[in-house]
């Protein structure tokens, strides 16, 4: 059979037909036979096989660079073509098949390019913008019951944990931060202000303060001696944490973690379950750097309100890093600097540039 | 062209009735790594841009593209998955898994309820998912089949279920789950550790359930063996996963004292500049204790998975066919590590390389030995029972791919 068509040197005319095995779907035995378009049909033809399919019927196999063409016809039955090149050669030419767009962008490397890059492009602002939003507008449809129960959970679990304990701190010093903090936020327009509790705490983990989702905000009795009390600078912290729970920063980071570990999961859990996190890590500490900036812009507003200099802030953020001499907890390893994209808090001098540039335009 | 060879070997007809001689079916993947990241990015952008209704039709190209390559003696198998009816079961799985995930967030009955129609759905889930992936693969234009029952499959999984159904049912007893009562933490212990001790069986009664129950044409295959080897497999797995921790923790503290000493050296262990050391060590030390903790999880991964596909695959055969499995530990944790660290390098787009390069290492490492006649291989036509189910399957599309 050296006159068949498919056996013409290569550049010669378009190949009318094509060697491919035929199954017939009841049995496993392969039939060797010649596959050509006849009118509006496929015709295969073999020792003792003889067939037509009308060619609209057919769902063509797509084009890979590797891989064996497969062709499904009725009644089960398919043809299976090892030589790919020689079978897309004659699909083209002989039933004038056209790639669909999924796959000629598939077989281009322009075209996977341009995929790569909108793709970076949209992974970048749905992470930068998109999310942010929709968890905003999620938190937005949650009661604020849902933050209470979050918050009072989460309090009760850090007070069992033995990481907090009672505070030692006196009675009429904890009235006067109270007062402090009270008169500086009934000076901010009545709907700004969140609803709050101060809660003092002695703490293991040094000086801090934070604020849990519906309310609790806890301030450590380390943070309080550093500062030796002084009002502006606590003014200053608490609004920062007011500022958290204006914006239900603790909702919000956790629609969003949860997104991002549901989509990180979807894409690479296949590959390691351990994998897919990282990205969530590494996503929550940044969106955590827009989150503290935005609680300070809360703190400069309730200080401006209250007369008191954002320059205090920057201050104290030099104070926390100098620890008193005679101090305890100076002793315990302090973590270095690190890099921006895994810092959670924003590096610190640019925390202390926005406070001073406050400073100066009031 | 080893054509020759082929010729010199004696076949022997199957109508004399004497025993054929064994045949490799040797599989061979032809798929390329820059190929499949092509059609996974573009599948990818597809799918976000649909918000993810585009995965059928993703799954089924990729599903082609895999196994349009692996060649079991020079034939390709072929999906026949229609991506428009496995949009109706990926929106139905979707929905559960969701349903589930959110339930226990609100409260301890929530939660059991959640768990017990988990159980309950879950088994005749997967079995439609197995049916509906087999009956849609072929081999030489027969379609493969999985005949495992219903009533069979609450059998296999429903035992996976019961630790998580017990605790949660406990969970309704405990008023303050901070401090929660010591009978409840004792029987906890109990459960987990007669959960542990039983975990083998279990997963022995699961693996059965699946191995019993694939078939092509008149071929049938069994699991032949008993819990007891899966037994021996999980006690190799926990002592190298034991082994590798403590390797790894020894590797580890050599070089932690490596840098202490190195940097004591430097400041001439002076007490002052030591401790100005103090951050850069802190940073060190935690990295080297994530080396430890990466590679005690990685490391035993591979070692568990290549032991259990040299176990089940050539203890699964039936009359005309069994399988050899090599999975080689030693290049199995090369590729793993190799592909992990690639990842973290790339931030994910080594991902279509390294699963061809894995998919490759696996499917290659296993050899059908056929002793009957290929071409006698017939379609069979399915019993009344199985249509049923087959319909299930293929009407929900569910292909949860375990």
């Amino acid at each position: 059979m050296t006159d068949s068509p498919s056996a013409a040197p290569p550049g010669a005319s378009a190949p009318t037909e094509v060697a491919a095995d035929y199954f017939d779907g009841r049995s496993a035995r392969a039939h060797a036979v010649r596959v050509r378009v006849a009118g509006d049909d496929l015709v295969i033809t073999g020792d003792d096989i003889h067939r037509s399919e009308p060619l609209a019927s057919l769902r063509w196999p797509e084009r890979t660079r590797h891989g064996a063409r497969l062709l499904h016809l009725s009644e089960g039955a398919s043809l299976h073509c090892r030589d790919s090149l020689e079978w897309d050669t004659w699909s083209a030419a002989a039933a004038g098949r056209r790639d669909s767009i999924v796959v000629r962008a598939q077989q281009r490397w322009k075209w996977v390019m341009v995929s790569t890059l909108v793709l970076l492009a949209m992974v970048f602002v749905s992470y930068k913008h998109v999310l942010p939003l929709a968890a905003r507008g999620v938190v937005a449809l949650m009661p604020a019951s849902a933050d209470e129960a979050l918050g009072e959970a989460a309090l009760s679990s850090i007070d069992g944990s033995g990481l907090m304990k009672p505070t030692a701190l006196g009675a009429d010093k904890q009235r006067a931060v109270r007062t402090a903090f009270a008169q500086a936020v009934a000076r901010l327009p009545a709907e700004g202000v969140p609803r709050y509790r101060l809660e003092f705490r002695k703490s293991t983990i040094g000086p801090n303060a934070f604020a849990l989702p519906g309310g609790p905000i806890v301030l450590t009795d380390e943070l309080y001696d550093r500062v030796d009390g002084d009002p502006a600078i606590l003014i200053g912290v608490l609004g920062h944490e007011l500022g958290h729970l204006r914006h239900r920063h603790g909702m919000r980071m956790l629609v969003q973690a949860s997104v991002l570990s549901a989509a990180a999961g979807a894409l690479y859990g296949d590959f390691s379950t351990l994998f897919s996190q990282i990205p969530v890590l590494l996503g929550q500490a940044s969106y955590s750097r827009g989150f503290e900036h935005e609680a300070d812009v809360d703190s400069v507003r309730l200080m401006k309100a209250s007369g008191i200099s954002p320059a205090v802030m920057a201050r104290f953020f030099v104070q926390v890093r100098q620890p008193k001499p005679g101090d305890k907890s100076a002793s315990a390893p302090q973590l270095p600097p690190m890099p921006i994209a895994l810092a959670s808090h924003p590096a610190d001098q640019e925390r202390i540039e926005y406070f001073e540039h406050e400073a100066g335009e009031r | 062209m080893d054509t020759i060879t082929q010729e010199w070997k004696p076949t022997v007809a199957p109508s004399d009735g004497v025993p054929l001689s064994e045949r490799p079916l040797k599989i061979q993947f032809t798929g390329s790594g820059s190929e499949y990241f092509r059609i996974w990015i573009v599948n990818l952008l597809l799918s976000i841009v649909t918000l993810s209704l585009y995965h059928p039709w993703a799954k089924v190209r990729r599903l082609r593209y895999f196994y349009g390559n692996t060649l079991v003696d020079g034939h390709a198998l072929d999906f026949h998955g229609n991506p428009l009816k496995m949009l109706r079961g990926y929106l139905l799985v979707g929905l559960l898994v969701a349903c589930y995930s959110v339930a226990g967030r609100f409260s301890p009955t929530a939660a059991v309820v959640a768990v017990v129609i988990f159980a309950v759905v879950f088994p005749a889930l997967l079995r439609a998912s197995m049916q509906f992936r087999l009956a849609n693969t072929s081999w030489r234009g027969l379609r493969f089949r999985f005949s495992g029952s219903l009533a069979g499959a609450y059998r296999a999984m429903l035992p996976l279920f019961i630790p998580t159904l017990l605790f949660a049912i406990m969970g309704l007893g405990i008023t303050d789950p901070r401090v929660p009562p010591i009978w409840y933490l004792k029987t906890m212990g109990l459960i987990f550790l007669v959960a542990l001790v039983l975990a083998p069986l279990v997963w022995w009664n699961f693996k059965r359930y699946q191995h019993d129950h694939y078939g092509l044409g008149q071929w049938q295959t069994k699991l032949t063996i008993g819990p007891g080897s899966m037994y021996g497999l999980t006690l190799k797995v926990f002592g190298v996963m034991l082994l590798s921790g403590v390797a790894v923790f020894v590797l580890a503290a050599i070089l932690a004292a490596i840098v202490f000493v190195s940097m004591g050296m430097a400041s001439g262990f002076n007490k002052e500049a030591l401790s100005q050391n103090q951050g850069m060590m802190t940073v060190v030390f935690g990295l080297i204790g994530l080396a430890v903790y990466f590679f005690a999880l990685i490391v035993p991964v591979p070692y568990a998975m290549s032991r259990t596909q040299n176990l089940i695959w050539p203890n699964t055969r039936c009359d005309e066919l069994r399988f050899d499995s090599q999975l080689r530990f030693g290049p199995l944790t090369w590729l793993t590590v190799k592909n992990w660290l690639l990842m973290v390098l790339t931030l994910g787009l080594y991902f279509p390389f390294a699963k061809v390069s894995f998919y490759r290492m696996r499917v290659e490492s296993v050899t059908p030995q056929l002793s009957g006649d290929i071409d006698r291989l017939q379609a069979q036509a399915a019993a009344a029972g199985d249509a049923s189910g087959d319909a299930a399957g293929d009407f929900f599309g569910i292909d949860i791919g375990l």
